[in-house]
């Protein structure tokens, strides 16, 4: 059985236990990270030298790296749905997997340590939040634009490639900044949330 | 015959280029991108609407994202070879491309854009020093990584090895203090002996 080292409530867990849900796999779920500790341990670096979530065992072979974990799983177990089997098609899934990590990502981690993780710590300077909110924002259009023509990230179907992107735009939209108005990224997002996977994986309490 | 777009001291550009000499594809080469233009072109955007180098286009397919591109090339022309078929395999590569992005990107880009590409007047130095410092740790658990392998996946080159061997050569070729990392070091010896690698990576003088 599938094995998660990870607590519920980070975003790079979220992705990964969205997508064991999506493809319906049998699994057992170890909270460590954030208040559990757990990740400094010589077993745990033993497994994974990042001491970070998540990290997976499936049949005794260890995966890290949300990405390339929803790569693997996807490949595996879902070939021909997550992962679309015409090379063609799947990186157009793929795509999105980078995309994120190329750009949206460094700037929304900024703003949610800031305004979310943080907050208890130290008061943030919301001028500087704004600015970053802006900058942030200003990869959103491309998005906006491909999703007004497409249902999901990669066409008529929804696949692996809307799996980080959907954990982390859904985050983007309860951050409390001002946003501009995205209507295709909105409908779409109605659509990711419509998921029962996503519903019990993603619509948690984030921290 | 396979198109790329992008100029050729473009990192990203490199990891294709040095993919696409690997795998010994035909190919033709546009230059676009800074001085070159062309990605604010309609026609380009229409592409790629990111704006950014490299895309490509084979057989029909556009793809964007480098590591998508990579990806994309190595399973559909070197399965078995830079594409293991082994998913376990595979993902012991792969983790590797998202590694990059989550923990030394940042400190690359810092690094490279102060020090190669902003006047020495104009240079946020304790920004540099911060990130030379944040990249030399992360490269550690890379370094422990490479004990007693060939490459980051094992005896032979994969994916694994294309974007963080790009990355992790431009940061030994700049100016920087850095410790010791001797297994980082034999394992960049061994990429500078592939003839793609020079002639796609290290033969082109950073700017």
């Amino acid at each position: 059985m599938l094995k998660v080292w990870g607590r519920n409530n980070s975003g790079n867990v979220q992705k990964t236990m969205w997508c064991i849900g999506e493809l319906g796999l049998e699994y057992e779920r170890v909270d460590v990270g954030g208040p559990f500790g757990g990740l400094d341990t010589p077993e745990y670096k033993a497994m994974n030298p990042n001491s970070r979530v998540p990290t997976v065992e499936d049949d005794g072979n260890i995966l890290w790296e949300s990405h390339s974990v929803i790569r693997y799983l996807a490949l595996k177990y879902g070939k021909g749905t997550l992962c679309p089997d015409d090379l063609g098609k799947r990186q157009l899934a793929d795509r999105w997997m980078d995309w994120l990590h190329n750009g949206f990502n460094h700037h929304y981690r900024t703003l949610f340590f800031a305004l979310v993780r943080d907050r208890e710590k130290a008061e943030p300077d919301m001028e500087a939040m704004a600015a970053l909110a802006t900058e942030c924002g200003a990869d959103l259009p491309i998005l906006d634009g491909h999703l007004a023509n497409n249902e999901w990230v990669a066409g008529a179907e929804f696949t692996m490639g809307d799996i980080p992107i959907g954990c982390i735009v859904n985050r983007w939209y309860s951050l409390p900044i001002e946003r501009a108005s995205h209507p295709a990224i909105e409908a779409w997002l109605e659509r990711v949330r419509a998921r029962p996977a996503f519903r019990e994986h993603v619509l948690l309490e984030t921290g | 015959m396979l198109k790329v777009w992008g100029r050729k001291n473009s990192i990203n550009v490199q990891k294709v280029m040095w993919c696409v000499g690997e795998l010994g594809l035909e190919h033709e080469r546009i230059d676009a991108g800074l001085e070159y233009g062309v990605i604010n072109d309609a026609s380009f955007r229409e592409l790629n609407p990111n704006g950014l180098v490299p895309t490509i286009e084979d057989n029909g397919s556009i793809v964007w994202e480098s590591h998508a591109i990579v990806r994309y090339l190595s399973a559909v022309y070197g399965s078995g070879s830079l594409w293991p078929e082994n998913p376990m395999m595979r993902s012991l590569a792969d983790r590797w491309m998202d590694w990059l992005y989550t923990y030394f990107f940042i400190s690359h880009r810092v690094v490279f854009w102060g020090l190669i590409r902003t006047p020495e007047a104009e240079r946020d130095m304790d920004a540099i020093k911060v990130q030379i410092e944040e990249g030399r740790n992360r490269l550690k658990v890379l370094n422990a990584q490479l004990e007693g392998k060939s490459f980051v996946a094992g005896e032979s080159l994969t994916i694994g090895d294309i974007p963080m061997g790009c990355m992790t050569h431009r940061w030994f070729t700049m100016d920087i203090d850095r410790p010791s990392l001797p297994n980082v070091e034999a394992w960049l010896a061994r990429l500078r002996e592939r003839p793609a690698f020079v002639e796609h990576v290290s033969s082109i003088p950073l700017s």
